[in-house]
């Protein structure tokens, strides 16, 4: 065997050139400066205040300080939310037709004596009265108030999501740059999506409560806009980077921009959307919790109201149902997803 | 039949891609347009249906003058075969195949996905006729073999009865033995319906095969102009020429080595 080696180097070869190096000298100064900056505002972001009192708490979890405003706050919250409020209870002389033989699921009635203190006028002493009430005993009666006030939520999402998606439909048509009739509707198109979702979901319910009244109609308006925006600028940009070659083929024979949009894009875009719009259901169901608080209905206004009552317990219940809720539709979309695409 | 009259096609960055073109096409003949890459072959088939604008020249599509206007109508009598397929991969065959009626199909018909019996059987007859088992018919286009990709390509160009079909390169990504099948399916196709067949290629054995007659393009100009007999191996060494090697370095082999024995450092 007369196997040559391949020459090291070849003739002519110059080896005067690198590959791009990732990071210079110039980097290093930006390093630098973006240092120095983050020092500046994390400062006023009160990071540092963070840092100490962070290290107090830990350090009075393991015992090395006596005194810790964190740890303090953290407990007394965690005490007032400990255990969570699940059942109801109601005075039975409240309640106008209450069928004693029929009592509701699960209700009991439960006598209590309520011992009031009085002050005698004629003797100037405290005197107590003993009184008996009855109450009619719900066990999961809390428990059954947020189930119906989360399927309102949800349905409110759900509600939000499909107007977003018919909102977005017409909008996306218009902003894929290789669909719209002309420039003007482009740019329209575009404009309409980057204000929908310029407008944060919460104050547009803030604003929508005030034109529509309390309750739903707000939130899913509010979820509706907001979303339709994000939908019509995903769903576009998928029209405009689907694959050219098939709409190639039909816009060739004359089928028109309908059908080629319905025969060469739709069926390479389609899973995308399923995603996009199971994201967004998703996306509409967490924030359907929090624009209640604005009084844009749903379980977001429960929880606006035991807070300011102070009603703790009740809004660890609360929350415990949110993250269930979030949990199930998180497994619910990952399973549709891998089931659709 | 087909009648190009000087046309021209300049690229918005000055390139000519076609320098005054004159030929005319005869109904029912198979012209077969060969030469090196970037010679102007895909753009002279995509000007014939409006893919592509001339920027001077006038095309006649069977005495019918392509303008802005009659495209719409001319383009539903020429069909197109693509050199990728140009397949909606994520439909189903049948769906690919039926979509070559679109412009016939009402828009309310078409996203419903009503076709007529008389268009399903005609898919099926087409899909039987390129030689796809009916097995496939609702199969992901995406799920097929190249070869079979095409035939359904081919099936759909053939939908609308085309009076000119346009082949651009039609089987450049495919073995030889496929590639011999799907010629002469258009051909044949083609030919039952005295369809005029514009087809560009890059292999010139095909190329004799299958021509009625040769046009040879370089440089966005005509070169040759005749039958696969006068196209003989001089005229295809004078057509591809000097394009192929232009670009390659002339070094010996035999140097590289010699060289290697005494190594030079060049300087960094």
């Amino acid at each position: 065997m007369d196997i040559k080696p391949i020459p090291v180097p070849a003739q002519g070869t110059t080896l005067g050139w690198q590959l791009d190096q990732p990071y210079r000298a110039k980097h290093l100064l930006w390093l630098l400066l973006v240092l120095a900056v983050l020092l500046f505002t994390g400062h006023r972001t009160e990071m540092d205040k963070m840092v100490v009192l962070t290290g107090q708490a830990v350090g009075n979890l393991v015992g090395l300080n006596d005194e810790s405003q964190v740890v303090r706050g953290l407990s007394r919250v965690g005490q007032s939310m400990w255990p969570p409020a699940f059942g109801t209870e109601e005075e039975v002389a409240r309640l106008t037709n209450l069928d004693r033989n029929n009592l509701p699921f699960l209700a009991t009635i439960e006598t209590h004596e309520k011992v009031e203190q009085h002050l005698n006028i004629d003797t100037l002493q405290m005197e107590e009265s003993r009184e008996k009430v009855e109450l009619l005993v719900k066990p999961l009666g809390y428990v059954w108030t947020v189930f119906i006030k989360m399927l309102e939520t949800i349905e409110i999402a759900i509600w939000g999501t499909l107007f977003s998606v018919v909102l977005s439909i017409p909008l996306a048509w218009y902003a894929a740059r290789n669909y719209s009739y002309n420039k003007f509707t482009y740019t329209l198109a575009r404009g309409t999506i980057s204000l929908l979702r310029s407008m944060p979901e919460l104050i547009v319910a803030l604003f929508l409560v005030l034109a529509y009244g309390f309750g739903p109609i707000a939130g899913v308006l509010a979820l509706g806009l907001h979303a339709a925006g994000f939908l019509g600028k995903f769903y576009a940009e998928d029209i405009e980077n689907a694959d050219k070659k098939p709409q190639e083929a039909l816009e060739a024979i004359g089928a028109g921009k309908v059908k080629t949009l319905w025969y060469g894009v739709m069926p390479q875009v389609v899973p995308q959307y399923i995603a996009y719009t199971l994201y967004i259901l998703d996306r509409n169901v967490r924030m359907a919790t929090v624009i209640g608080l604005v009084g844009a209905g749903g379980i977001g206004q429960e929880l606006k109201g035991r807070f300011d009552m102070f009603q703790y317990d009740h809004v660890a219940t609360i929350l415990i149902a949110i993250f269930i809720v979030v949990f199930l539709l998180d497994q619910f979309s990952a399973r549709l997803r891998a089931k659709l695409i | 039949m087909i009648e190009f009259q000087q046309i021209s096609k300049k690229w918005p960055d000055g390139t000519l891609a076609l320098a005054d073109v004159n030929v005319r096409i005869p109904k029912g003949q198979f012209c077969v347009i060969l030469g090196p890459s970037g010679a102007g072959k895909s753009t002279l088939l995509r000007t014939v249906n409006g893919l592509t604008q001339t920027t001077n020249g006038q095309i006649s599509i069977e005495g019918v003058t392509l303008t802005p206007a009659s495209a719409k109508t001319l383009r539903r009598r020429v069909a197109m075969i693509h050199q990728h397929f140009n397949l909606t991969l994520r439909m189903s065959v049948a769906a690919n195949v039926l979509a070559g009626l679109l412009p016939v199909v009402s828009t309310g018909r078409a996203i419903l996905g009503w076709f007529e019996p008389a268009h399903r059987a005609k898919a099926c007859a087409l899909l039987a006729r390129v030689g796809l088992d009916s097995k496939h018919l609702l199969r992901r286009a995406g799920e097929l073999s190249g070869g079979q990709q095409q035939r359904v390509g081919v099936a759909r160009a053939f939908m609308l009865d085309p009076e000119v079909v346009l082949a651009d390169e039609p089987v450049a990504s495919l073995d030889p033995k496929i590639s011999r099948e799907i010629l002469s399916l258009i051909r044949d196709a083609a030919r039952e319906r005295n369809a005029t067949v514009l087809c560009s290629l890059h292999q010139v054995d095909l190329a004799r095969e299958f021509g009625d007659r040769i046009v040879g393009m370089r440089d966005g100009k005509i070169v040759f102009d005749g039958t696969p007999e006068e196209f003989t191996d001089e005229r295809v060494e004078a057509l591809y020429h000097g394009a192929q090697w232009e670009d390659q370095p002339a070094v010996e082999t035999e140097d590289l080595y010699n060289d290697a024995l005494q190594p030079q450092l060049v300087a960094a």
